[in-house]
């Protein structure tokens, strides 16, 4: 019964994310922009900053992946509307009506979310690579740290989309959630680089959530890491998830 | 036989007509803004939170003191050290000189800015005033003084022909001359130049400045320092005037220590012939390697830009929201008017905020930085009233209205805040992250075209033409000059104001 109840859950979710032309335009902006940026980023690589392939110093699959710096944003939008909409528009009341269980509801959102945004992630981190290994003149070997980079990369999207719809469940409120998102995620790496302390700039590139997530793209000099791959990647989703524990546990005192 | 007619008074409004000012209008937004509580709220907390990361930045910043520095005669620090083969001039006088090559002495490359020429200089002590002609290799013939002056002369490739130069003191004036034949000479420029009467110091001179080669690479940014030591020759060399001296005497000005890693001591020999062959490093150049103290205070606005966007964007995506929007087109068909008006109340209210808190916000986190070891005379005090601080303070301001305005006018096209905001802090921000892990050329053009580019007027320090710098973006430097810079981001809220100004007459509300 419960299992039945959890499915139907899922599926009301599904339903509401599925028919929305703007998630179909956020997911399809995902794939595009991070393909886009990352065959922009690629062709950036002119003789003139790598004359020779073994005289390069650049991380070419991490800069082939540069577009999801940008196409996070678009997950970021996409996690807050999808209960920031519902609490502007009064739906949230409808749906708690129908399905009272609040936890419940919070973790059917995040699971249809994780599903969609997966998919689109998986479409634009191979578009992006494959538009790299195109453009390169030697493209990079596919290897465990490709591996890494690319899975990493889905992960970060989906994380991302889950601190948007936690932020979202925890203040109410779509442009609150999403201007304080973008905060987090793109002020902070801002300020580690232009604070004139070494210490500073370490511990922000450690503990932010994007500078962390994104080492998970590195596949050369990971000695010269704040953090590790693996490692910095499970702080951003400590923060997605921590995010999305205290906003569930708002959710459920609060009325709607 | 006509009915007779029943003619019925249209209504008339009791009220007084009177067209709908832009006064009454400006008022009207205003009061549509400081009556939504959370807006003011979000503007206090704007302010609040710039004043306190500006003051975090700049206690997170230190600094040890490093070896003493030179302060140029205009009160910036200055590179002063080179090879001198010189004597004393005591009223006017003319010394000329052929110099005929230029090559490295380390193995590394020759840079671009490698001097070798002719100089009057007040005295021995680094840092005086000086008026130099010299060739070099990759930018001409150049006439400088006082380190951050330069005036371009004829170019000449000293691999090909040899090139004259010739200084003359006359009165207070001294005159600059190149020459390929030792015959017509151009003149590059005249100046006077304070602190040179009496009795001065005249020579060859030879200075071979560092010019690092980037590396650069998602793993962190690397310099490698290329050549610091060259050879010049010169030839012809006459003079003409009173002098103490008998002959040429040498000196290393600013010698390196004798255990330093550079420590190599300048050579000048002497042919039969009249050839004098110097060999030396060093610079004479302004110094702009130091921490940019003025920047340094600004790191809140950042953060603040955040939230003038957002008011920017809600100020009007919420009037569509909740359908106001058809209230206020109602009150005032004109809707160019309304969004004048509505532009004007945000810029007014954003600048005017952004204004105090960057003020406020400058003047402590200077005071932490004073504290934290950023003395002068190598970091010169600050005044807010003066620029370059003057110009940083009131430039972070504009920058934060106009990113509202970009705001407001991105509203009106989309209807629709999560949009908006997402795509004006994208272009905002995005790409200074960017900047910092891309090419060295794709994230300078990033800096230049992208609304980034205005917070360049952030930057104390000017960046010489005359000075090789490898304009890198993670240590602060920003490829546009400051008033360039804010230029990129006025661009940007025209373009978007006239797209908002088409689109609000074109569509329904």
């Amino acid at each position: 019964m419960r299992w039945r109840g959890s499915l139907h859950a899922l599926h009301a979710e599904w339903t509401k994310l599925r028919t929305l032309p703007s998630t179909w335009w956020l997911l399809v902006a995902t794939v595009a922009l991070t393909a886009a940026m990352g065959a922009a980023a690629a062709s950036s690589l002119t003789t003139r900053v790598c004359p020779t392939p073994t005289a390069c110093h650049e991380d070419t699959v991490k800069l082939a992946l540069t577009g999801v710096q940008l196409s996070q944003a678009v997950c970021l939008v996409l996690g807050a509307l999808s209960i920031g909409a519902e609490y502007g528009t009064g739906t949230i009341r409808t749906t708690l009506t129908a399905m009272p269980g609040r936890w419940r509801v919070l973790a059917s959102k995040a699971a249809a979310l994780s599903l969609l945004t997966s998919a689109a992630g998986v479409l634009a981190v191979l578009s992006a690579l494959g538009l790299a290994r195109l453009i390169l003149p030697t493209p990079p070997p596919v290897d465990g740290a490709m591996f890494r980079a690319a899975g990493g990369s889905i992960l970060v999207l989906v994380l991302v989309t889950l601190l948007g719809l936690s932020l979202a469940t925890l203040l109410r409120d779509t442009s609150g959630a999403i201007t304080l998102g973008l905060g987090i995620l793109y002020v902070v790496p801002v300020l580690s680089h232009v604070v004139n302390s070494p210490t500073w700039q370490h511990r922000l590139q450690r503990w932010a959530p994007m500078p962390a997530g994104l080492s998970i793209q590195a596949t050369k000099n990971l000695a010269g890491l704040a953090i590790g791959p693996w490692a910095g990647l499970g702080v951003l989703a400590a923060y997605a998830v921590g995010l999305l524990v205290v906003g569930g546990t708002a959710f459920r005192l609060r009325d709607a | 036989m006509t009915t007779p007619t029943k003619t019925v008074q249209p209504y008339r409004s009791a009220l007084h007509p009177t067209r709908a000012g832009f006064g009454r209008l400006l008022r009207a937004e205003w009061t549509k803004f400081w009556t939504v509580r959370a807006w003011l709220l979000v503007l206090a907390v704007a302010a609040v939170v710039t004043v306190v990361i500006s003051q975090m930045g700049a206690s997170g910043s230190t600094t040890g003191g490093g070896p003493p520095v030179v302060v140029g005669p205009g009160g910036e620090v200055v590179n002063d050290s080179f090879r001198f083969t010189h004597r004393t001039l005591t009223g006017d006088g003319t010394i000329t000189a052929r110099v005929t090559g230029l090559k490295d002495a380390s193995g590394k490359g020759l840079g671009p800015w490698t001097k070798a020429g002719i100089i009057v200089k007040s005295s021995l002590k680094q840092g005086s005033p000086y008026v130099a002609v010299m060739a070099t290799p990759a930018h001409g013939v150049r006439m400088q003084w006082n380190f951050t002056h330069d005036t371009a002369g004829p170019s000449s490739d000293l691999a090909k022909a040899p090139q004259w130069l010739r200084l003359k003191r006359l009165g207070g004036k001294l005159t600059g001359y190149a020459s390929v034949d030792g015959e017509k000479w151009t003149q590059l420029g005249e100046v006077g130049v304070g602190g040179m009467r009496g009795t001065v110091q005249v020579g060859l001179f030879l200075a071979a400045p560092v010019h690092e080669i980037v590396h650069r690479s998602f793993g962190g940014t690397s310099e490698v320092a290329g050549s610091g030591q060259a050879t010049g020759t010169f030839d012809r060399l006459t003079f003409q005037g009173k002098s103490t001296a008998g002959g040429w005497t040498d000196t290393d000005i600013g010698a390196p220590t004798a255990d330093g890693p550079n420590s190599q001591p300048g050579t000048t020999t002497v042919s039969p012939t009249g050839t004098y062959t110097l060999t030396g490093q060093g610079d004479i150049a302004p110094d702009e390697n130091s921490p940019d103290t003025v920047q340094m205070s600004f790191q809140g606005v950042f953060m603040g830009l955040l939230f003038m966007v957002a008011l920017g964007t809600l100020f009007v995506t919420t009037e569509y929201k909740r359908g106001l929007i058809r209230t206020t087109f109602t009150a005032t068909p004109s809707r160019l008017k309304v969004l004048a008006a509505k532009t004007t109340v945000i810029a007014a209210i954003t600048f005017t905020t952004g204004l105090l808190a960057t003020a406020i916000g400058f003047t402590l986190a200077q005071k932490t930085l004073r504290s934290n070891g950023f003395k002068s005379p190598e970091f010169p005090d600050l005044s807010l009233l003066e620029n370059p601080a003057l110009r940083a303070v009131v430039g972070s301001a504009v920058l934060l209205s106009l990113v509202a305005v970009l705001a407001l006018s991105l509203g009106v096209v989309l209807r629709n805040s999560a949009g908006t905001i997402a795509t004006v802090v994208v272009l905002v921000i995005l790409p200074q992250i960017l900047s910092f892990a891309l090419p060295l050329p794709v994230a300078q053009w990033l800096l230049r075209v992208t609304p980034a580019a205005a917070f360049a007027v952030q930057q104390g320090v000017t960046y010489y033409p005359q000075v090789q710098h490898n304009c890198l973006p993670e240590s602060g430097c920003y490829p546009l000059s400051p008033y360039n810079g804010l230029a990129v981001l006025v661009a940007y809220a025209a373009a978007a104001l006239l797209l908002a100004a088409w689109t609000v007459r074109r569509r329904d509300a």
